[in-house]
């Protein structure tokens, strides 16, 4: 399957997910709200360079892949 | 991005080498951060990062243990306030064992079969990013070079994002690219894929006065598309999806895969294309009596070879002082085995033989769940109007120790079941703001 393929294949669930935020606009925090939002134990990846080792270890042991960063090279597959 | 149906996770192997290169690459990029900072206007908001760290992974078993450490150092510069330019080095370097040939449980040769060779290699890997922000939007782009006597990887990636609603929405799109060579036997265009022998080391491995092995492409695109949302002061939510499409050799070149009750084996052979489709939730709240925050997340994953995995991961991270946080992480995966999965090909169906024309020794493709248990230590310091004994802005330093166990239902080596099922994952982290 080639990258344009599987775009159409999927594009209306690229769609959706475009949209679907616009949903969100009646939601807001407003900036003198954030503070606890901005604290490091609010942020998914504490540590994004720790998380991707970690990750690292899991997808060569694991069949799955992705949900988290689409950064970094290939291998190192011990 | 790093494919994951291990070309790597070899027998018999011992590699050595040079990886110039990519120690080329990522000492130019972190050099190309340090001018960053050099040229840039005094005064101007600038500020530098310096990350060091080691992570240390270790499998023990009877015959294939693995260790390996994972040392890295990245400098990232903010010459302006627009700018945030960083390089980094890191390395991966591997000792142990590994099993050569996978048989099941109703090959003749039983575990003999199965034989266990050291492994030794040192991946080398630069890499570097440019960010600009300029407002509420990001623009980011970045390439990594890897080096190992048997495989390179030159990736790109690029990522934009932008918030929206006073901030409250957070959208970001991002895709990267790599194009891989590993190394293979020179096999002869017409060799039945039931005749090829696998790669017994790496020597001669991108030599290209070698006639003995081949370069072969794995080319790999992955996208993603997150949408991370505010709903309240103490309540963060976040939906990723991700696909990738990989083509190329997808098995592992040193590993063999017993095909006839007489003993005949031959190299792992899997499909050459894979795509890849995963959505994750993700959810933080903060709970104020606890000083600290709770995060949940679940992933679901399919791809084309008809894996099928479900994970779910808890973490609870809490104020012990104000400058000390500790965190806790469980993690739970499942996954179900690929199309052409089986532990035994020499046998008949319904349970053992051949499934179609591919076959696999790799336990990543067969059903299994596993277990994460961790915590880590993070101290965080900051200057007040003073520099931290005159020097830094900021340091932060971190310890962490997390523990995998893996329970496979249907692999086994020989109809033992491996005793490589638990594995320690440690790591030390020191960051430092200038």
């Amino acid at each position: 399957m080639s990258i344009f393929e599987f775009a159409r294949r999927y594009a209306a669930l690229f769609l959706g997910a475009a949209l679907a935020p616009l949903a969100a606009g009646c939601v807001t925090v407003r900036p003198e709200q954030r503070a606890i939002l901005a604290d490091p134990v609010m942020q998914f990846q504490g540590d994004p360079r720790e998380a991707a080792q970690r990750q690292h270890v899991l997808e060569n042991r694991e069949g799955s892949f992705g949900g988290s960063s689409v950064q970094g090279g290939g291998c190192g597959c011990n | 991005m790093r494919p994951s149906p291990d070309p790597r996770r070899a027998a018999g192997i011992r590699r050595s080498g040079n990886n110039l290169s990519a120690i080329r690459s990522g000492f130019l990029a972190l050099t190309f951060a340090a001018a960053a900072l050099l040229y840039a206007p005094v005064a101007s908001g600038q500020a530098v990062e310096l990350d060091s760290r080691v992570t240390f992974f270790h499998e023990p078993a009877k015959g294939s243990t693995m260790t390996v450490f994972t040392p890295s150092t990245d400098l990232t510069a903010r010459p302006w306030n627009f700018l945030t330019v960083t390089g980094g080095w890191e390395a991966d370097i591997v000792s142990g064992a590994s099993e050569r040939v996978k048989t099941g449980p109703l090959s003749r040769a039983g575990p003999d079969a199965i034989t266990g060779a050291s492994i030794k290699d040192v991946r080398h890997i630069g890499r570097g990013s440019v960010t600009v922000r300029r407002d509420a939007s990001e623009l980011r782009a970045g390439g990594s070079v890897s080096v190992e006597n048997d495989y390179k990887s030159n990736s790109f990636n690029a990522s934009a994002r932008t918030d929206l609603f006073q901030h409250s929405t957070q959208l970001e799109i991002a895709y990267a690219r790599n194009w891989d060579t590993v190394c293979d036997l020179a096999h002869a265009a017409n060799t039945d894929a039931t005749l090829r022998q696998p790669l017994d080391n790496s020597t001669g491995c991108f030599q290209p006065s070698s006639t003995t092995r081949s370069e072969v492409p794995i080319r790999t695109d992955a996208f993603q598309l997150t949408w991370s949302q505010a709903w309240t002061p103490v309540l963060t939510t976040q939906l990723v999806y991700t696909g990738q499409l990989q083509s190329g050799l997808l098995s592992d070149p040193y590993r063999a895969v017993s095909l006839s009750p007489g003993g005949q084996y031959a190299q792992e052979h899997h499909p050459e294309n894979r795509a890849r489709q995963a959505v994750a939730v993700r959810g933080a709240y903060y709970v104020r009596p606890l000083k600290g925050a709770v995060r949940a997340g679940v992933r679901g994953y399919r791809d084309t070879w008809h894996i099928w995995s479900g994970t779910v991961e808890l973490e609870a991270e809490k104020y012990l002082f104000p400058w000390l946080r500790l965190r806790a992480t469980g993690r739970y995966y499942r996954q179900s085995e690929a199309l052409f999965w089986s532990d035994d090909y020499t046998g008949g169906e319904p349970q053992y033989g051949p499934r179609g024309q591919y076959w696999s020794g790799d336990r990543e493709l067969s059903p299994f769940s596993s277990y994460l248990a961790g915590a880590r230590l993070i101290g965080t310091w900051s200057a007040g109007e003073r520099r931290i004994i005159g020097i830094f802005e900021g340091l932060q330093g971190g310890v962490g120790l997390d523990v995998l166990f893996y329970s496979y239902s249907d692999f086994t080596l020989g109809g033992r079941a491996p005793s490589d099922t638990t594995a320690y994952i440690g790591s030390l982290s020191f960051t430092a703001l200038f």
